[in-house]
């Protein structure tokens, strides 16, 4: 066995998730199974990316990521004209963990009070959950409305934030 | 968290995977190998994504394996240093909290790396943050958020077993090798991070 490349490309959590559900799709079309330890692996890895507070959790329902997605955010982000660029890494980071708040967004990007004000630091918190979605007004830091009301006016409210586009 | 290796590998493919379309029987091989394992210097592991160039298959003398030349890419577990993930508190201790995601079981921050005024509570033997008259519990079973500050690889080779020392009577037991072959350190102090309640 040889390694050619050990990084060929970075992978967003999306991308990951996406290739595990298609590869299901199409072995249960073809009816073929996977060996026993790559099953289990790729059903772990979607169940971490669909648990909380993993952005991915509704992504079957409201398929709030998709490539469209992706370019809508780095052209917003081009278009909002911050004072510094971000790099590769914090976008990656930025659409793995959709920093709905600036002290979530501080992990995703470095030395971020010294490059972007706070108003900036909104700006970009505001498009995250503009192009990403939110989370579930219901299950906030109360956590004590965990109906299917609260989750049913969630499932309108991403979608339509998304048909405005 | 996430990334791509490109291997070059020999796949053999038994005659009873004949019946499979080739690319079928190549991927189900590959994941056979490779999933769920981790590899030193490159990390765990986790599927095939795509088969970039196969040679043509050769059969060698002395059985029907059909031995073909792959390259191809694997997805690979690999945060690298500075990312922050969400992992869930397993267990603590004096020195540190253990954190598992459900496909990864080695990470540790040690105590350290927790915020500033964390106490360890023998009592309950839980971790906690002391800030402005607030105590803030790092539960087990939460989900916190942590940044990965550096990786700690072991080659999991085997050892020679252990000469058994001159004048006592029994087998001294081989020891045995409980170092993970991939572990990751992690930092929980920062804003943004520790248990995601926190910050919501």
């Amino acid at each position: 066995m040889k390694i050619l490349e050990s990084q060929n490309a970075l992978l967003s959590n999306y991308e990951v998730y996406q290739h595990i559900m298609d590869q299901r799709t199409r072995n249960k079309a073809q009816n073929r199974r996977v060996p026993g330890n790559a099953h289990e692996v790729m059903t772990e890895v979607v169940t971490y990316l669909k648990e909380k507070p993993s952005p991915l959790e509704k992504q079957d329902e409201t398929q709030t990521y998709s490539p469209a997605a992706i370019s809508r955010l780095l052209e917003k982000l081009r278009e909002a004209n911050l004072p510094s660029e971000l790099t590769k890494g914090e976008i990656l980071s930025i659409l793995n963990l959709r920093p709905l708040s600036s002290a979530v967004l501080s992990t995703a990007i470095e030395d971020m009070e010294e490059r972007f004000g706070d108003e900036e630091q909104n700006k970009i918190v505001d498009i995250v959950g503009e192009v990403l979605g939110r989370l579930e007004p219901a299950e906030g830091a109360a956590g004590d409305e965990m109906d299917a009301e609260g989750e049913e006016m969630d499932v309108e409210a991403v979608p339509s934030v998304e048909n405005g586009y | 968290m996430f990334l791509l290796t490109k291997i070059a590998d020999l796949v053999q493919i038994a005659p009873d995977d004949f019946r499979k379309q080739s690319y079928a029987a190549i991927e189900d091989n590959i994941n056979n190998k490779y999933a769920n394992k981790a590899v030193q210097k490159i990390g765990l592991c986790i599927c095939l994504w795509d088969i970039l160039w196969t040679s043509e298959g050769l059969i060698g003398q002395g059985d029907g394996m059909v031995n073909v030349n792959v390259e191809f890419r694997l997805v690979v577990f690999r945060p690298f240093k500075g990312e922050v993930i969400a992992a869930r508190i397993a267990d603590q201790s004096p020195e540190g909290i253990n954190l598992v995601t459900n496909f990864f079981d080695d990470i540790f921050v040690p105590w350290t790396d927790l915020p500033d005024g964390s106490e360890f509570e023998p009592s309950e033997k839980l971790w906690v943050w002391k800030v402005d008259d607030q105590v803030m519990y790092f539960d087990n079973n939460e989900m916190v958020r942590f940044k990965v500050m550096a990786e700690e690889w072991h080659d999991q080779t085997p050892s020679k077993p252990v000469e058994p020392v001159e004048g006592t009577e029994e087998q001294q037991p081989a020891p045995i090798n409980i170092k993970p072959p991939y572990k990751i350190m992690g930092s929980m102090n920062g804003p943004g991070l520790g248990v995601c309640l926190w910050w919501e």
